[in-house]
């Protein structure tokens, strides 16, 4: 029985931890209403992984419309309604359920070396939420979907079909699960990591979660209450957005873009935080710069706050007002430069092995970099009278969520899915999934950008045939992205069919929930661990003591002496 | 237990002074040709404020792509030089640093100053496009589902189709909109607003190149967006003033208004209009609360405001006068009784409302 080091306190609530519940038996309680929070991110992942599907379908169709000038498929009244579902399925029922609710759920108590979250009935309820939220949006398809894009902005959304009342509802229950989640994590960062895990010995990627929790606890009311005044007003005429009746339309605005803002952030700061952790494991060496990283996620999450504004400087506000919004929005960069250049340092020096989850870190690095100057372009005001409203905005708001929070969760699904189903996945097509996904990412957004600055708006069914060439390109590299996502299925289903046993720490990395095995056991960890320093260090011992062996590891129980190194 | 093979921390890695080299050349001359092109390449600037606009563009692209070489050939590079040998065994490990104080300090500083220099610089032209001199001419543009409307001055009617603008003109376009947000860009002179019903947004360019460009809706404004757009037509004064005579523009001032029939106004349906039609801008209180515009609550017996907002008495004819023509001026933008479609005996009835506040 090793004892704590010199100086890892302890708190009362350590003593509690010896007395397991027993592991509900019924099937029900076992993979439908559990309260386990692997469960729950699993659920999170597969109801997440379904919507991904078909609002990826909603961008094929929106694609293959624009294949022709005047319209290839549809009419424009369906047209509106695919691609308004479109953005609002990749950004509420996708993006950060999975970012929160499915990485957050699965891997940060195992990170912290809790047992679960803090809250776990909440974690159900709000996991429920999601799927509801999800089937009432999809459904307002029957009804005359949403028409005015992902932002509906009044009072265009009013005149909008019945199902945008649906949207309302849809959005503002992802809205509650979202802070129900935010709240259990930041309840769950702060109280229950294992003795001696101080914030600064705490992953990246915990890191990550605890400024998104912040984030869409603080936001999301915001979001709530437009989305309220919005329904009212549909339903029951009450005047908060029609001028006709003495609403005013930039109300919504400022209300909608002040979560929608903080939400950019919230869908990359995990992220950010599975980039943190994939890069030195692969690199084998230590995350560079720690203390500066994780002081940096703390930065961008505060500036987020007050940059809504750069969302409308062709609005209507007062003037001045348009010079600071541009410049807190630039100050934003030094801190993301800040994690981009300690993660190109991570790199120096290292042993690095080019598993997949590291090409799509290294990919992210590279597409993100675009997405983060692009965003510069956008955020000086002169450029933005060009720019507001055009396909430059579509490149730089895919560069950013498909190259940045995308290819981060594809990087996070290959490196911890070994953990998830104790299984390996096929490493050649995952090779392919990369290029193939890099190449057609690239082909696909990258000529939006100059569409855009030549003059092609966005949210348009028809277009000026002189842009035809380059949609004709786009649309065809979208074609090969989807089909680089196929490769992806046929891979895991695969792979959990018959992939090959991972065993507890397949990638020798060096956090928590390594060191358990692999699916980790009901309630994680017998014993909590002490932990004695941060977890990056690849040339140390492990950092950990107290760890019991998980229940039929065929391995030695990790100990202080043990150097995990890569069994795949 | 194996021992562990770290690396040993000798110098930055073989070819690292090469590849510098490399980022340097390449980035000086892709930062040549962004500097010296006409960006954004196929689009021409057409007139104030292009030109300011591509200055910035060019300049942020030439810093975009030093950096853009340095994050992406750097990746690359130590992505190649530093895998793992394939003689190394699973025990092989990177070097073991943690950081580099100097090093941090110079990517905080160095962005830094580049995002201060970013600023004023972004700022600088900011107030170029600012302070872009207008009112020479002014037009009003209207929007409605799907199209757009132009107010000239001396024109009773407001012209449907192109906007016709004089070339070396600096011109003030007011911008609003009869019901949904709609967008008023173009491209040509990097130049856009929105189209806010209830409020309104000004723009101000100065046609410099003669021809026929479009103004693109880039607001979603429902089905017919994608096909929301009307050209701008800019021509020579001459030739301007040619096609002003044809849509019966005259040198006298005025649409009219001078003799608008105030007898059969009613106070209910003055009432119901006002909340349509002004009270986003007006409030029925004192003229200090205001909204956009001035409290009308008095407006025909205020002792600290004897005159109406453009100088006249306030009597019912020149309150309907203001109503009819729209106002201009420092307290603020109204667009006219023709913009806000309210017709003759619309004004009557609001007349008569206005009047009745007044006497409470």
């Amino acid at each position: 029985m090793a004892t704590l080091a010199p100086g890892v306190k302890t708190g009362p609530y350590h003593a509690v931890l010896d007395h397991i519940h027993p592991e509900p038996t019924s099937f029900i309680r076992k993979y439908i209403f559990s309260i386990d929070h692997k469960v729950i991110g699993y659920q999170y992942m597969i109801t997440g992984g379904l919507f991904f599907l078909i609002a990826g379908l909603l961008a094929e169709l929106i694609r293959t419309q624009l294949l022709s000038p005047s319209g290839a498929i549809v009419t424009a009244a369906t047209y509106n309604q695919i691609y308004s579902m479109h953005g609002s399925a990749m950004v509420w029922m996708v993006i950060i359920p999975l970012v929160t609710g499915g990485f957050g759920n699965f891997v940060m108590p195992l990170q912290i070396g809790a047992r679960d979250v803090a809250f776990p009935w909440l974690n159900l309820a709000a996991f429920w939420m999601f799927p509801v939220a999800g089937i009432i949006l999809f459904s307002s398809f029957l009804f005359g979907a949403p028409d005015a894009g992902w932002t509906e902005y009044p009072p265009v959304s009013l005149q909008g079909p019945p199902g945008t009342s649906m949207w309302c509802v849809a959005i503002f229950l992802i809205g509650i699960s979202s802070t129900l989640t935010g709240i259990n994590f930041i309840v769950t960062i702060y109280k229950m990591r294992a003795p001696g895990m101080t914030l600064t010995r705490m992953p990246l990627f915990v890191w990550g979660q605890f400024g998104t929790a912040g984030l869409s606890f603080i936001a999301t009311t915001a979001l709530a209450g437009a989305l309220l005044a919005l329904f009212l007003e549909r339903t029951f005429g009450v005047p908060f957005y029609d001028p006709k009746h003495g609403g005013s339309p930039v109300l919504w605005q400022h209300m909608f873009w002040f979560y929608s803002h903080p939400a950019v952030y919230i869908m990359i700061l995990p992220v950010f935080g599975i980039i943190s952790e994939v890069l030195p494991t692969f690199s084998r060496k230590p995350v560079f710069g720690y203390k500066m990283i994780a002081f940096s996620t703390v930065a961008i999450a505060l500036l987020g706050f007050s940059v809504w504004a750069h969302h409308m400087f062709t609005s209507g506000m007062v003037p001045w007002l348009q010079l600071p919004f541009m410049i807190i929005t630039m100050v934003i960069a030094v801190p993301t430069g800040i994690k981009i250049f300690s993660w190109m340092a991570t790199l120096w020096g290292g042993s690095i092995h080019w598993t997949t989850p590291m090409l799509f870190a290294t990919g992210f690095l590279i597409t993100f970099t675009c997405g983060g100057l692009t965003g510069f372009f956008l955020a000086a005001v002169p450029l933005d009278y060009h720019e507001h409203g055009t396909y430059f905005v579509v490149a730089h708001l895919h560069y950013v969520l498909y190259g940045g929070s995308v290819m981060g969760l594809f990087a996070g699904i290959y490196y911890w899915w070994p953990k998830m189903t104790g299984r390996m996945y096929n490493e050649v097509l995952g090779y392919w999934h990369f290029w193939l996904t890099f190449i057609a990412f690239n082909g696909t957004f990258m000529p939006m950008h100059w569409l855009g600055l030549l003059g092609m708006p966005r949210r348009v069914a028809l277009y000026d045939p002189q842009f035809q060439f380059w949609n004709v390109f786009a649309t065809i590299s979208s074609y090969v992205l989807a089909g680089s996502v196929l490769i992806f299925i046929y891979n895991f289903a695969m792979s959990f069919r018959n992939g090959k046993i991972a065993g507890p720490n397949p990638w020798g990395a060096r956090t928590l929930e390594w060191m358990i095995s692999s699916p980790p056991p009901y309630y994680n960890y017998k014993k909590i661990p002490a932990v004695l320093a941060t977890p990056y260090d690849f040339g140390n011992p492990l950092p950990y003591i107290g760890l019991e062996a998980a229940a039929g590891a065929e391995e030695a129980t990790p100990t202080a002496e043990s150097h995990p190194v890569p069994t795949h | 237990m194996a021992q562990r093979v770290v690396k040993p921390r000798t110098n930055l890695g073989p070819g690292f002074w090469p590849v510098t080299a490399f980022i340097v050349v390449v980035s000086a001359i892709m930062a040549y040709f962004t500097l010296t092109s006409p960006w954004p390449i196929g689009l021409i600037p057409a007139g104030e404020p292009a030109p300011a606009t591509d200055a910035l563009f060019r300049f942020l692209g030439a810093v975009g792509a030093v950096i853009f070489n340095i994050v992406t050939i750097y990746t690359i590079y130590f992505g190649i030089v530093f895998a793992k040998a394939k003689n190394a065994g699973p025990n092989d490990i990177g070097v073991q640093i943690h950081d580099a104080p100097v090093l941090e300090f110079w990517w905080t500083a160095i962005p830094t100053i580049l995002v201060v220099v970013l600023a004023i610089y972004s700022t600088k032209i900011w107030l170029d496009i600012q302070n872009t001199q207008g009112d020479v001419l002014t037009v009003e543009a209207i929007s409605y589902q799907y199209g757009y409307q132009f107010r000239y001055p001396r024109l009773a009617q407001p012209v449907s189709g192109a906007l016709h603008l004089p070339l070396n003109t600096p011109t003030t376009i007011h911008v609003t909109s009869r019901d949904v947000i709609h967008g008023f860009w173009i491209p040509e002179m990097r130049i856009k607003a929105d189209m806010v019903p209830g409020l309104i947004n000004t723009l101000r360019v100065t046609p410099t190149v003669a021809g026929t460009y479009p103004i693109i809706c880039t607001e979603f404004c429902g089905v017919g967006h994608g096909a929301m757009k009307t050209t701008l037509i800019v021509q020579s004064q001459q030739d301007f003033g040619k096609w002003f005579a044809q849509q019966g523009g005259s040198q006298r001032s005025g649409g009219g208004g001078g003799g608008i029939p105030l007898a059969s106004g009613t106070v209910d349906a003055g009432k119901m209009l006002f909340g349509q039609k002004c009270s986003a801008c007006h409030s029925t209180g004192p003229f200090t609360q205001k909204i956009v515009g001035p409290g009308l609550g008095q407006i025909f017996n205020d002792p600290a405001h004897a005159k109406l907002v453009n100088g006249t008495d306030p009597t019912p004819q020149d309150v309907a006068n203001i109503v009819k023509n729209g106002f201009q001026g420092d307290i603020g933008t109204m667009p006219s009784a023709q913009m806000n479609a309210i017709s003759n005996k619309d004004i009557a009835n609001l007349v008569a409302y206005l009047a009745s506040l007044s006497k409470k």
